[in-house]
């Protein structure tokens, strides 16, 4: 086994005492057939099929950024970390590893070794027309072990729009140890959506560190359509006043796939908001943690923190694990958490029958309008109805791996294991 | 033959029974009205014959355009055109009105073995029918009945009778929660919706509605039965005099 897969897959056992890395075991992805990426470079060209996405595109394919560093008229950077890391050393350094103070054993061991990544900066009072694309592909045709590093810096000011895909193009197996930082700064707007669509045999652990400076806004959305087993690692720290955070995410699970979404916010400093709302649906034997926790210190008054998990399961073997957890430090506060799991409203149903809606089709509409209330959350239009679109094949059964995702690379892979289908009857 | 006959029906609601027997004949181009009581089975009466499964029959039969429904599922009924007035139409968030009835229009043709409608046909076919109920379009575009008032919530349960154009309607207290407007609005709705091929049941409480709605029939269900039919007139009686009369009635063996 190489020697970093086997530094990662031995963090686990201790790391796993710890309660926020309680459910984190990718003993099944970590193979003894992984190896380290060489920069394989495939010929296919990776389009996205998302209609009218006008996007700035940096893809990283198998761990590395082939693209040319780009600086456009308004001095909106945008390529290869490794590259800008050797021109601008400097700058680099600066925002480097700030988002997260407190680094992790996972997060140190990218910070160590990764191979490259994108780089983003957008400079003070600019906003971005386009929505810059970060793509992480994995398409190697053998096993791969990546660690991929993504920095965007953004100014004081500034608007921009994020689209993060990570996507595999081949059933062969994968694991990707990967980080992106994101620096707000003073009274900016990042938006910033994720879409996964991963093989099942494709593990992923995705960090995310925000540092937001007074003012900031982040609207974070993050949509799992398909995976072996996704950790969403979220930390998001509110370090100046009047910050807002909307961080939403969507999981859509079957078979043996296994999601786990934690997110960490913390409100340090007086008059931020925060809004966490996380839906899941499972199927099969999937199974789902969402761990969030809300950090409130002494002092940062005026806060309002609100933090929602729903889901629904539809069978006895799907497990969903749910913990959402405040932790308050003063009394001038408003906040609220709570979790459901549950079924389908039999009501809602009956009623949509009662209109001549066979039962499935009653139920597949129930699941994509449970789906919806975090769609709606995705403020960039093209983004969000495609993401429509791809759900409600996803209900209907109708999206594999392959056949329909976003950036649809037009080389189909084959195998039952790239299926994705939540069949609603067995509700 | 009868559009809808309902023979000696006892249904039950867990160890509850709420129908204890009842006969009603419905036949094309009539308007039935069933009054009565609280909590004597009037929605009871809908919900069985719309298909609820929270309904268990335990007796009786219910032949509509001669086949027996009790064995149908509540879609299947309303394929073969039966719809259900709710009394308290139920909210669905993330469902647009027009998602909602697109689905259901097409579901039902396709029932019929016809082709679904394209976009333009269903948009025009909605634009036509929404004027049954002078609805807006800003309301088509929401969720289903999300943050409806009482009076929006009604509009659009008629709105969704036009668009399915049923045989039978069976109107559940589709006055209730209504202003005047709001009241004259529904009911010439249904006025509208009216042909000599189709039939109503309006259930109410209030005489008011008949005004607007003129029924061939009026049906008191009391405890569980129809205990007494008569012509309009019998509405205006129930208005003055209320139940007791009928109760006591009952009580004199008569």
């Amino acid at each position: 086994m190489e020697k970093l897969v086997k530094e990662f897959r031995d963090i686990q056992p201790r790391m796993r005492k710890n309660e926020v890395w309680r459910n984190v075991d990718f003993a099944a992805q970590l193979t003894e057939d992984l190896t380290l990426s060489q920069g394989e470079r495939q010929t296919a060209e990776y389009r996205c099929n998302i209609p009218n996405l006008d996007a700035i595109r940096v893809v990283v394919e198998n761990g590395y950024c082939h693209e040319e560093l780009k600086v456009d008229e308004q001095g909106v950077t945008s390529g290869s970390l490794r590259e800008i890391s050797g021109k601008r050393a400097e700058f680099v350094r600066q925002y480097f590893g700030k988002c997260a103070p407190q680094p992790n054993p996972y997060l140190q061991l990218n910070t160590d070794h990764y191979t490259d990544g994108v780089f983003i900066y957008v400079p003070d009072g600019v906003h971005v027309k386009q929505p810059i694309q970060l793509q992480s592909v994995i398409n190697a045709g053998h096993g791969l072990f990546l660690q991929v590093r993504n920095l965007v810096v953004v100014g004081r000011g500034s608007h921009v729009t994020l689209v993060h895909c990570d996507d595999s193009y081949d059933n062969a197996p994968a694991f990707a140890n990967n980080v992106t930082e994101v620096y707000v700064g003073a009274n900016s707007y990042v938006e910033f959506y994720k879409m996964q669509n991963l093989n099942n045999t494709t593990g992923l652990l995705n960090h995310t560190y925000a540092w937001m400076e007074q003012g900031a806004s982040l609207r974070s959305v993050a949509v799992t359509l398909n995976g072996g087993h996704i950790r969403n690692h979220s930390e998001i720290r509110m370090m100046g006043e009047h910050c807002d955070v909307q961080a939403h995410g969507l999981f859509l699970n079957d078979q043996e796939q296994e999601v786990d979404n934690y997110i960490f916010v913390d409100h340090a400093c007086p008059n931020c908001h925060s809004r966490e709302l996380f839906k899941g649906i499972l199927d099969d034997s999937a199974r789902g943690t969402f761990n969030g926790h809300v950090l409130v210190r002494d002092g940062a008054v005026k806060t309002e923190a609100y933090q929602s998990n729903n889901n629904i399961l539809l069978t006895d073997k799907a497990i969903i694990n749910t913990k959402p957890f405040l932790e308050i430090y003063n009394d001038d506060v408003k906040c609220s958490h709570g979790s459901t799991i549950g079924q389908l409203d039999e009501q809602a149903l009956f009623y949509i029958r009662s209109r001549g809606v066979s039962e499935r089709t009653a139920q597949t509409l129930l699941l994509y309008a449970f789906c919806d209330e975090v769609l709606a959350q995705i403020e960039f239009e093209p983004l969000h109805d495609t993401l429509v679109d791809m759900v409600k094949k996803r209900l209907h059964g109708e999206l594999t791996l392959c056949s329909d995702c976003a950036l649809h690379c037009g080389s189909p892979c084959n195998g039952p294991e790239a299926n994705f289908y939540i069949d609603p009857t067995k509700l | 033959m009868a559009l809808l006959s309902i023979r000696n029906l006892h249904a039950s609601i867990g160890d509850r029974e709420i129908l204890k027997g009842v006969n009603l004949e419905i036949n094309a181009g009539e308007v039935h009205s069933i009054m009565g009581p609280n909590g004597n089975g009037k929605s009871t009466l809908a919900g069985v014959v719309a298909g609820n499964s929270k309904y268990t029959v335990t007796e009786g039969e219910v032949i509509y355009k001669g086949k027996n429904i009790l064995d149908m599922p509540v879609d299947v009924r309303a394929c073969e055109g039966i719809f259900l007035g709710f009394q308290y139409p139920v909210e669905i968030p993330g469902v647009s009105i027009t998602n909602f009835m697109r689905t259901a229009v097409n579901e039902q043709r396709k029932y019929r073995g016809l082709d679904p409608l394209s976009g333009s046909e269903f948009l025009k076919m909605m634009e036509e029918k929404k004027k049954v109920v002078e609805m807006t379009t800003k309301l088509a575009n929401r969720s289903v009945n999300e943050g409806f008032s009482g009076g929006e919530k009604k509009k659009n349960e008629i709105f969704q009778m036009a668009m399915l154009d049923p045989t039978l309607a069976i109107l559940d207290e589709t006055d209730s929660g209504l202003d005047i407007d709001a009241l004259r609005i529904v009911a010439s709705g249904v006025n509208k919706l009216r042909r000599p091929d189709n039939a109503t049941v309006v259930i109410t409480h209030y005489q008011r509605l008949l005004d607007y709605i003129v029924p061939d029939f009026v049906h008191v269900l009391y405890e569980g039965r129809i205990v007494k039919t008569g012509p309009k007139e019998l509405a205006l009686e129930l208005e003055q005099k209320g139940y007791e009369w009928i109760k006591e009635e009952l009580e004199s063996g008569k």
